[in-house]
């Protein structure tokens, strides 16, 4: 078929950064040309990306599609290849889908547009290279490639401190990212075979102990990204100081990254090490879990408030991740995307908000919800996403780590009674700060000072339309989360198969993880059958 | 006859490009001489004619085949030839940094270029000097000939500071490489090609006689002077700082590759019997030199003093191709300077059109720059950003290249070092990005508010634009399109038999572990397993 040798990741990678290069030549005094243009071609890139999956891409392959792959510079080793399986396809759909609304949701932006579509669409193209690339050193590259985007976005158009954010930001992910290239160095010159491709990369032979250590190198750069708890300090700043769009990219897509490189190399090519380091997973998702909720619970700044609320989702993605069966894999992918589009959606809101309000602080805010009853109500049913309503993709994510971890053969008995009573804990904490805010917002007696001299109008329908767009899929995997899920289904379970078969190698019948002796949950005499 | 005779003999035709930037000069000279102040109309335009046939010259004797002249004194192989044609190049970019430049300050322009031509040929003839004699008097020329450049603002103190100090510390420094180089004769039993002396030197057969360790580190700190690596780099800031910036440029590009070539040419030649300790020197010295180039440079508040430490630093992760000695080792190190000397240029180029305008190097001074000058904030943060290694642009694969070479090498504690080192870096470039494009139009400096408008029509600037055009665009373009370039720097390694034998000879008895690998032994002994 024609179709099929049309080199569809490569253009859609490029087609955004090329598109950018333009922008300085355009004419235009008040950005309003500027805007619809970065939106045109983040929609054709969409469209592009769609046609794609749609002719493309083969739900029952659990292997790369749609691959290409040039020498770039041999001298390195370095090539220009791409794919998709499963994992990346859902992934990168989600990138062009939250980066296009972002375009959208940046209407307002008056202040130096040419630079900032210029950086938004350079990030949209970095960020669809990132889960498109199979190559390691090209992994690096892409990775770095938004770090100015992301950067120069934060600190020129955030908040009050956006430039100890901004900095912060770049700190961490730089210096995160140095283990990266360590760990792709380390990898490739393992051995005989000197190669930076994925595939290949997966199919060494590594002992133990060399795992363990690149398993270590690769979890603290993602674990910066995802943001995994002690690590996590950056993200409260940065996504507390940028502005609407940036934040749903940061959000939406930024914080997938590491959750997607997780399970791309530590889970995917050092499946040993893995054995080893998934009861700390579990742990660390459980801190991620109740600890980002509780300060969640106290903060009083409505951006810091839900940016916490992320981490503390991303906590169920680690979980699902460490589960070692094929429903939790499944469900850490299903939450990432999830979140990509729930937090993108609160993001927006939050942004809206502000917009009107102009302040982020609960205690100036209060019964604004008689003036804007449309913000309420899409507020409303995207804090009910997020806190995991029925019937919403949050729900079915969730569930899907429970029964995938407590069903899991992995873990002795005692370690995912406890585990799960305090990812329990974490599912009742989410109600009570996401339901506490909506009251301070909206509910309650209206506050004088902010309704004499903010004008509160509603939402217009640019607003509506976004968080229309957002919503139908959130709805849509909530109803039938068949629809997302066979896009990786195959993919996921080669995975847990691999994983499986290499870490309970050892031992016929199915032995405990307890690789690392301290870290066994107690066996209590009660429960000990 | 007789002439063409003996110029046959000596096979004199290797030197056709020294000889024509000879011709240059006189013709520079003489015509000032003849035509006064009207000649500064074509002077710099005929220095640029005269360096770039220089480059044809080097281009056709590319792969010559009796690469050897003047009876072994002067070597013309690829290795010799690629360093020549970064000379020639850094002095061509530096010529239209100083029709302006010199002009605004009074003084005669025809003999700054002449001088900087005598600074040329003596980097020219070190790059290929093959026994004591010639490198020495080409290491006076190139000297003697920057102690002049330093201090040709007469009548400006810190011009003068800068001269006397540079020539103090200089002239300290060549005294001592002089007497390692009497040491050398002497020891040889009055050798003076720089093969024989290491011939001699294997034929003794004493395992690193102190004599020749004596030498070792005399020669090495004439060296470690000239490329500005700590402890021998004192002078550094204080003399880019009062120097004139076209001469900065050309320091810390030409003389510093005259540097290496010289570094490299003499230790491979002569040294091989005391490798394992000039590598043990150089390691230190990479070591001190990235950490304390960096970390320095975050306190800088003038942009002269910045790009001293930082290219104190750059000499550092050169450093470490040199260090590793493999072909990689080598041709990582020869394509880190072709692109060092793009990005650098360039950056200086914009630093020289800012003073040129606002008649300051301050750092603070550049906030707000965005708003007047988008063209020159561009530029500049390009410039910088490739030289914190920020992917896409050339920086990023020179860095890339180098760690990369240096980890196939085993020397891990170097490239860990030089990574964390280069995150740092980042901080102190983006500072300056950060200056001209994220404050608001308030925070201007008084030199921003004072801005002139931008006009390219005043004399000499035309030309600088050019070159600083060109400039960005190789910075940009040199990584993504870096083939050709990896190709050059390969060919110079492999085309070169001096180090194809010290290459061969480092694989064959025992692999070189630089001593600094201890300092992961961790990794170390997990990867070599």
């Amino acid at each position: 078929m024609e179709l099929a040798q049309f080199p569809w990741l490569t253009v859609t990678i490029f087609l955004p950064i090329t598109a950018a290069l333009f922008i300085p030549f355009i004419p235009d005094k008040d950005g309003k040309t500027l805007r619809w243009y970065a939106l045109i071609v983040g929609l054709i890139d969409f469209v592009l990306l769609v046609a794609a999956f749609y002719l493309g891409y083969d739900f029952n392959d659990s292997g790369l599609q749609l691959v290409e792959s040039y020498t770039w510079v041999p001298q390195l080793d370095l090539k220009w290849s791409v794919g998709a399986d499963g994992l990346s396809m859902p992934l990168i759909l989600l990138t062009g889908f939250i980066s296009t609304l972002a375009i959208l949701a940046s209407w307002p932006v008056t202040l130096k547009p040419r630079l900032f579509y210029f950086l938004i669409l350079a990030m949209y193209s970095g960020q669809l290279g990132v889960f498109a690339v199979q190559d390691m050193l090209l992994f690096f590259f892409m990775w770095e490639l938004e770090l100015i985007p992301v950067y120069l976005l934060l600190s020129i158009w955030g908040g009050k401190k956006r430039l100890y954010a901004a900095t912060k930001f770049i700190l961490y992910t730089a210096g995160g990212s140095l283990f990266i290239l360590v760990a792709a160095l380390a990898m490739a010159f393992y051995g005989d075979v000197v190669s930076f491709d994925m595939s290949t990369l997966a199919a060494k032979d590594y002992t133990v102990k060399f795992q363990l250590f690149m398993y270590a190198a690769f979890l603290v750069a993602y674990a910066v990204k995802l943001p995994i708890f002690p690590l996590h300090t950056w993200l409260p700043d940065a996504h507390g100081e940028a502005t609407a769009p940036v934040h749903m990219l940061l959000a939406g897509i930024l914080l997938k990254m590491g959750g997607y490189a997780i399970i791309r190399m530590n889970l995917g090519m050092l499946p040993d090490a893995h054995a080893v380091f998934a009861p700390i997973l579990v742990i660390f998702g459980i801190i991620n879990i109740i600890y980002a909720a509780l300060t969640s619970f106290a903060q009083r700044n409505l951006k810091r408030k839900i940016a916490y609320s992320s981490i503390s989702h991303m906590g169920f993605v680690i979980i699902g991740i460490a589960s070692f069966t094929n429903l939790g894999l499944s469900g850490a992918v299903l939450q990432m995307v999830s979140h990509g589009l729930i937090g993108a959606s609160l993001f927006f809101l939050v942004g809206a908000t502000y917009d009107r309000t102009h302040t982020l602080v609960l205690n100036e805010m209060g019964g604004v919800g008689k003036k804007m009853p449309k913000i309420f109500a899409m507020f409303t049913t995207c804090s009910m996403a997020s806190l995991a309503l029925p019937g919403m993709s949050g729900f079915v994510a969730e569930l899907m780590v429970f029964v995938g971890f407590a069903t899991s053969d992995a873990y002795s008995f005692t370690f995912k009674l406890i585990a799960v009573m305090l990812m329990a804990v974490g599912v009742i904490l989410t109600p009570i700060y996401l339901l506490t805010m909506l009251r301070e917002i909206f509910y309650g007696p209206e506050n004088q000072e902010l309704i004499e001299h903010e004008a509160l109008i509603d939402a217009e329908p640019r607003e509506v339309f976004i968080i229309a767009c957002l919503l139908i899929p959130i709805i849509g995997f909530g109803l039938y989360p068949k629809m997302l899920t066979q896009i990786y289904d195959t993919t996921t379970i080669s995975l847990t198969d691999n994983l499986r078969s290499r870490a309970f190698a050892s031992t016929e019948e199915l032995q405990p993880l307890a690789f690392l002796p301290h870290l066994q949950a107690p066996e209590l005499p009660i429960t000990a059958d | 006859m007789d002439f063409t005779n003996l110029a046959s003999q000596l096979n004199a035709g290797i030197i056709l490009p020294e000889g024509i930037v000879v011709a240059t000069l006189l013709v520079v000279l003489v015509g000032d001489l003849i035509a006064g102040r009207a000649s500064t109309r074509w002077t710099p335009y005929a220095t640029m004619a005269g360096l770039s046939l220089a480059i044809v010259a080097l281009i056709y004797q590319w792969d010559t085949a009796t690469p050897l002249s003047f009876l072994g004194s002067f070597m013309g192989d690829d290795l010799s030839i690629v360093f020549r044609g970064i000379i020639v190049l850094s002095a061509i970019a530096t010529v239209p940094m100083s029709i302006r430049y010199i002009e605004q300050s009074g003084t005669s322009l025809a003999e700054f270029l002449v001088i900087m031509m005598t600074a040329t040929l003596g980097g020219m003839f070190l790059s290929g000097a093959n026994d004591l004699v010639t490198i020495f008097v080409a290491l006076e020329t190139l000297s003697i000939s920057s102690y002049l450049l330093t201090g040709y603002m007469k009548r400006d103190p810190r011009s003068n500071e800068a001269a006397l100090k540079y020539l103090l510390i200089g002239a300290a420094s060549s005294a001592i490489f002089l007497y390692g180089m009497s040491l050398l004769y002497g020891l040889s039993g009055g050798k003076m090609k720089l093969l024989e002396i290491s011939q001699s030197f294997v034929a003794a057969d004493s395992d690193a006689p102190i004599g020749i360790i004596v030498a070792l580190v005399f020669v090495i700190a004439g060296i470690a002077f000239k490329i500005a690596a700590v402890p021998f780099h004192q002078w550094t800031p204080d003399v880019y700082e009062g120097s004139p910036t076209p001469v900065v440029a050309f320091l810390s590009v030409g003389s510093k590759t005259a540097g290496f070539a010289l570094a490299i040419r003499l230790l491979v030649a002569v040294f091989p019997v005391v490798s394992e300790q000039w590598h043990f020197v150089f390691t230190a010295l990479a070591i001190l030199s990235m950490v304390l180039g960096n970390v320095v440079a975050l306190a800088q508040t003038s942009m002269k003093r910045l790009l001293a430490y930082s290219s104190i630093a750059q000499a550092g992760f050169l450093m470490i191709g040199l260090v590793v000695g493999t072909e990689a080792g080598y041709s990582s190190m020869i394509f880190y300077l072709l692109i060092y000397l793009f990005m650098n240029l360039g950056g200086f180029t914009c630093v020289i059109l800012f003073s040129l305008r606002t008649g300051t190097d301050q750092i603070s001074e550049y906030s707000g720059l965005y708003q007047k000058d988008p063209l020159l904030t561009l530029c500049l943060s390009i410039c910088l950003l490739s030289l914190g290694g920020i992917p896409p642009l050339a920086g990023f694969f020179g860095k890339l290249y180098i760690f990369w070479a240096g980890w196939q090498a085993g020397a891990y504690g170097l490239v860990l070092v030089g990574l964390v080192t280069s995150v740092i870096s980042i901080y102190y470039y983006i500072r300056v990005v950060k200056m001209m494009v994220v404050k608001e139009p308030q925070e201007m400096s008084d030199a921003i508010s004072n801005y002139p408008e931008v006009r390219w029509d005043l004399p000499g600037l035309r030309p600088l634009q050019v070159s600083l055009i060109l400039a960005v665009v190789a910075t940009s373009l040199a990584g993504i399109l870096s083939n050709p370039l990896f190709t050059l720097a390969n060919n110079s390694v492999s085309h070169t038999p001096l180090l194809q034998a010290a290459i061969d000879q480092q694989q064959a008895p025992k692999a070189v572990v630089p001593p600094v690998a201890t300092i992961a032994p961790a990794v170390t002994s997990v990867a070599q397993r």
